[in-house]
């Protein structure tokens, strides 16, 4: 029995060549897997909420948002979420006035417990939301950070 | 000379509470110095001013950027490459190492000093670029970033921790110092302001959005790691190139990085700074 | 680019922070010189694992600062474990790095 060899490459470049002709892919945007387009490219809050985590939630006082409550630049404005909920699934970070309002998101598994640190882009002073999924409960925090028109260039 | 600086600041209207008598020696200036400082920040110990603005209390709501950057510095690459580039040999087989006695270690609190034998301030840029002349290497080019600045960190963290001690013992040392400080009480640029200006006499204030940092520690934490620097890719910058930048903002011309003029007030500066621990690189707006 | 990994105890968990250096571009700047836009290079997705298993699967935007900072808490983590990170970008670009708990 003659055995048949496909060709390779064919069948598992076969998702990407549709999609790309479909106009699905944005030029400069590859298909990853994991990375949820509608969420990241949503331009206000309420879409990139919902894309993000499925919705509003309620404030919990068990969600600490730590943030420079004035930004010393702009472009790198650090901020860290802790949570001592239960079951936290994962955590989101929006920051309300930005084009596009989801920065980051992380999703926990293992021994990961509800933290998570980073680094944002603020255009200008705006909220802060950090949403975390405890045991697919949505709920969040808010804190304003607020960026000023610097005074030294130089 | 002295004196007609003071009436010329009076004279503007410009009520200073760091007077400078005529006849003060440096060590008088001193003094002096660190002494308005203590008055206007009595919480901030001599030793955090290496701090920069962090330090002072005015700073309290935005500190929170610099403690949470400083979790995991974003100069670390910067500061890797500049050991690797101090441990290189050159061509010849030599580091830069054995350029300095003690190898480098603890001598970055003397300088800038003045050199009878060469009959120049040798600040460290000049010593780096002297070092690899002295062996068969082409002296680095720019004096304000890149590898001169990561060199300049890496000769500086063999004096980690240690208090600057700048002397001034010759008379050309003397000079240049008194040349430094004119330089630095001396209004200039369309804006029309000195140094003193902003960080002396509005040391924590407001201008604009920024908080103004004291002049006490200015330069201890050079070379510096300027995040709006690092939009444009070259985050690390020399004392001397933030010279440039301080004079630009007020609408003067910036002069050459290792100019004279900057070489004298770097040393004014090195020398009000007598105490404070050296400490590099530093993470700045 | 290059990926740093630093992880510390702190109290009963361990922190894990990750540095990459990425230009994190959103597509939105121009270039001085040629007035052109840059185009969006940003990192999409970053894996992180313990001992092999995955305790954080990240997702980021251009609304992350560039030369993105990281940081997850395990708890139960031993000395000796390895930690493997894996990041992809827009371009299909990978990088990651690896390191293990003190």
């Amino acid at each position: 029995m003659k055995r048949r060899t496909f060709l390779k490459g064919t069948v598992a470049s076969s998702a990407l060549a549709v999609a790309a002709g479909a106009g699905l892919l944005k030029s400069g945007q590859v298909l990853a897997a994991d990375w949820a387009a509608d969420a990241f490219n949503a331009r206000d809050l309420a879409s990139a909420t919902k894309s993000a985590v499925g919705g509003d939630g309620a404030a919990s006082a068990d969600i600490k948002i730590k943030a420079p409550l004035q930004a010393e630049n702009g472009a790198v404005v650090p901020v860290k979420v802790e949570t001592s909920l239960a079951d936290v699934k994962s955590i989101a970070i929006m920051v309300a006035e930005n084009p596009t309002p989801l920065a980051t998101k992380v999703d926990l598994s293992g021994n990961a417990v509800g933290f998570y640190s980073t680094r944002v882009k603020m255009g200008k002073t705006s909220e802060i939301i950090a949403y975390v999924n405890s045991g697919g409960k949505i709920l969040k925090s808010t804190a304003t950070v607020k960026v000023t028109v610097g005074g030294c260039g130089g | 000379m002295n004196k007609k600086l003071i009436l010329m600041l009076a004279g503007l209207g410009i009520a200073f509470s760091a007077p400078m008598t005529a006849s003060a020696t440096p060590e008088d200036d001193l003094k002096e110095f660190q002494g308005y400082f203590k008055k206007r920040f009595p919480t901030v110990p001599l030793e955090a001013y290496n701090d920069g603005v962090n330090a002072l209390p005015q700073y309290a709501d935005r500190v929170g950027n610099w403690e949470l950057l400083m979790e995991f510095p974003p100069y670390e690459d910067d500061v890797e490459k500049g050991e690797k580039l101090w441990n290189t040999p050159f061509k010849n087989g030599k580091t830069y190492a054995s350029c300095f006695q003690n190898g480098g270690k603890g001598l970055a609190v003397g300088y800038p000093f003045y050199d009878k034998d060469s009959k120049k301030m040798r600040t460290i840029e000049a010593d780096i670029n002297e070092c690899r002349v002295r062996n068969g290497e082409e002296p680095i080019k720019n004096l304000n970033h890149g590898k001169m600045a990561q060199l300049v960190i890496a000769f500086k963290r063999l004096s980690q921790g240690q208090k600057m001690a700048v002397k001034l013992n010759s008379p050309e040392a003397v000079a240049a110092y008194e040349k430094g400080k004119q330089f630095y009480w001396a209004r200039r640029g369309q804006l029309n302001f000195s140094c003193a200006n902003c960080h002396v006499q509005n040391a924590g204030n407001k201008i604009r959005g920024d908080v103004l940092s004291a002049a006490l520690g200015h330069g201890t934490g050079f070379p510096v790691y300027r995040t709006k620097w690092a939009q444009s890719n070259k985050p690390l910058g020399t004392i001397h190139r933030r010279y440039g930048g301080c004079n630009k903002q007020v609408r003067a011309a910036a002069l050459k990085p290792q100019s004279d003029p900057y070489v004298a007030l770097e040393l004014y500066q090195a020398y009000m700074n007598t105490g404070i621990p050296i400490k590099v690189p530093s993470q700045r707006q | 680019m290059a990926t740093k990994i630093k992880a510390r105890a702190k109290g009963d968990v361990t922190e894990i922070l990750v540095l990459v250096q990425h230009p994190m571009e959103t597509g939105q700047r121009k270039d001085k010189k040629t007035a052109k836009l840059i185009p969006a290079h940003f990192i999409q997705t970053m894996n992180i694992a313990v001992n092999g298993k995955s305790v954080a699967d990240v997702s980021m935007g251009t609304g992350v600062s560039k030369n993105p900072l990281v940081g997850v808490q395990v708890k139960g983590a031993k000395s000796g474990e390895k930690i493997k990170v894996t990041w992809k970008d827009n371009k299909g670009e990978t990088g990651g790095g690896d390191s293990a708990i003190k």
